[in-house]
C-alpha cells in the first residue's frame, strides 16, 4: 500500500516522524481517514484518540489532547499540546488526574473561566484512561458525579 | 608584619565560599544541560504551528483573522517579562529587566500604558516595588514549566486582548540563550501577528474544517502557548548558563585569592621563625 510522511509534533517531543499507510483522527467535525494522495486539508481536532497505521501493517493507537491536523501534498502533521501512545499511559496517573479534574470542577462551580479549564482536564484524563484501555464510562456520567 | 592567625582565619573564609559557588556551579552546569535539552525539544512544535499560520495566512486571500489586524493607537501594551527567581547569576535579571524598563519607557513616551505580566521571582519584585500594572504574576514555575502553563499565560493575554480594543499588543521579554557564553535579553512582538514572511499570498485550494479562520483562531492560542513556554525554557538555559559562568568566575577568583594569601601566610611563618632563630642566636652569643 502506497505511504505516506506523516508526523506528530508536540511541546515536548516529536512524537512520531515517518511513513505510514494511514491515519485516522478525531476532528471537531467527525473523524477523517488520511490515506496517501489526499488533497489539501486542515482540521481542529478535538480531544481523543488517534490511529495510525504504520508501514509495515501494524496498528498504534495515541491520545491526543486536542490541536490541529494538517495535510499537505508531501505530508502530514499533527500539531498538539500533548500526545502519548496508549501504551505509555499510566493509567494511575491518568485515574489520579481525572479525580483531580472532578475536584477541580466542584470547586469551580461560580468561576467559568477555571471552570472550563478544569472541563478540559478531565476530558484529557478520561481520553487517556480510555485510550490505554480502561472503561471510565462516559463524559456525561463523569460530569453529573 | 601581618598576624598568622587572622591570615589563616582569611584563608578559611574564601575557601568555605568558594566550596559554595563551586557547588553552585555544578548544580546550575548539571540544571542547564537539562533545560538545554527542553528548550531544543520545544523549537519544533513551534516552528509546525507558526509554518502553518503563515501558510493559512498566505493561501487564503479573503483571510480574516483578530488577531492580525493592527488596532487604534493609544491603548495599552501587554508585556511578559520573564526573569530568574533566585539572583548570583551575573548579569541575567539585570540586563532582562533593563530591556523590559526601556520598552515599558518607550511606551509611556508614545502616551500609552504598559501591563506586566511578570514571570519569576526577580520580575515579580521589580514590577511591584516601582508599583508597576500588573495582570497576574508567577514565581517559581520556570524549573518544572510545562505547556500548560504556557496554555494558562495565552488564555490570560488572549483573553484580555479579546476583551479591550485598548489592548494594541502583546509583547515578550525573554533571554534568548545563543551560546553557554552569551546570553541576550530581547524584546518580541506576539500579537498582533505581522505580516507573516516567507511566503508569498497565492491561491490554492485547501479544505478547511470548520473554516479558515477557526483552524487559524485555534493555533493562535496554541501558537502563544508555545511561544511563551519556549521562551520560558529558553530563558531558564540561559539563566543557568548565566550562573555557571558568574560561580566559574568566582571560583576562580577564590583560588587566586587563597593562594595569594597562602603565599603572605607562609612568607610571614617564614619570618616568624626567622626572627625566633635570630633571637636565640643572639641569646646564644650573649652567654658566652
Amino acid at each position: 500500500m502506497k505511504t505516506f510522511h506523516f508526523m506528530i509534533v508536540t511541546p515536548d517531543r516529536i512524537l512520531f516522524d515517518g511513513e505510514v499507510q494511514e491515519v485516522i483522527a478525531r476532528t471537531t467535525e467527525g473523524d477523517v481517514g488520511i490515506l496517501a494522495g489526499h488533497i489539501r486539508y486542515a482540521a481542529i481536532l478535538k480531544t481523543g484518540a488517534l490511529k495510525v497505521k504504520l508501514e509495515n501493517g501494524d496498528e498504534r493507537l495515541a491520545a491526543v489532547a486536542g490541536g490541529v491536523i494538517k495535510v499537505s501534498d508531501t505530508r502530514t502533521t499533527v500539531m498538539s499540546t500533548a500526545a502519548e501512545w496508549a501504551e505509555e499511559i499510566d493509567p494511575d496517573w491518568a485515574e489520579r488526574s481525572r479525580q483531580d479534574a472532578l475536584a477541580k470542577i466542584a470547586a469551580a462551580q461560580n468561576e467559568p473561566d477555571r471552570l472550563e479549564r478544569a472541563n478540559l482536564k478531565l476530558m484529557r484524563a478520561l481520553n487517556r484512561l480510555s485510550v490505554s484501555g480502561h472503561n471510565t464510562g462516559t463524559l456525561d456520567q463523569n460530569k453529573k458525579k | 608584619m601581618p598576624n598568622l592567625k587572622d591570615i589563616k582565619r582569611r584563608i578559611r573564609s574564601v575557601e568555605s565560599t568558594m566550596q559554595i559557588t563551586k557547588a553552585m556551579e555544578l548544580v546550575a552546569s548539571s540544571k542547564f544541560r537539562r533545560a538545554k535539552e527542553r528548550a531544543e525539544a520545544a523549537l519544533p512544535f513551534f516552528e509546525q504551528t507558526y509554518k502553518l499560520m503563515a501558510e493559512i495566512a498566505a493561501e487564503d486571500p479573503y483571510f480574516n483573522s483578530q488577531y492580525v489586524h493592527k488596532r487604534a493607537e493609544n491603548g495599552s501594551v501587554i508585556l511578559i517579562v520573564i526573569a530568574g527567581d533566585r539572583g548570583l547569576a551575573g548579569g541575567f535579571n539585570n540586563n532582562v529587566l533593563k530591556i523590559a524598563q526601556a520598552r515599558i519607557e518607550e511606551v509611556q513616551a508614545q502616551g500609552e500604558s504598559a501591563i506586566i505580566v511578570p514571570i519569576g521571582q526577580k520580575a515579580v519584585d521589580y514590577f511591584e516595588r516601582r508599583g508597576a500594572k500588573i495582570l497576574r504574576s508567577y514565581d517559581h514555575v520556570a524549573e518544572h514549566a510545562s505547556i500548560y502553563l504556557g496554555m494558562d499565560i495565552a488564555d490570560l493575554v488572549l483573553a484580555s486582548y479579546r476583551r479591550h480594543v485598548s489592548v494594541q499588543s502583546v509583547e515578550l521579554v525573554f533571554t534568548n540563550y545563543v551560546s553557554p557564553i552569551q546570553q541576550v535579553a530581547e524584546c518580541m512582538n506576539v500579537i498582533p501577528l505581522m505580516r507573516m514572511p516567507g511566503t508569498a499570498p497565492r491561491r490554492c485550494a485547501v479544505e478547511y474544517e470548520p473554516s479558515p479562520e477557526a483552524v487559524f483562531d485555534k493555533l493562535v492560542p496554541q501558537y502563544v502557548a508555545g511561544l511563551v513556554y519556549g521562551a520560558i525554557v529558553e530563558s531558564f538555559a540561559s539563566e543557568q548558563a548565566a550562573r555557571r559562568t558568574a560561580m566559574e568566575n568566582a571560583t576562580d577568583n577564590a583560588t587566586e585569592m587563597i593562594d595569594k594569601l597562602s603565599l603572605q601566610y607562609n612568607r610571614a611563618r617564614q619570618g616568624a621563625i626567622t626572627q625566633e632563630l635570630t633571637e636565640i642566636v643572639a641569646g646564644a652569643n650573649a652567654l658566652e
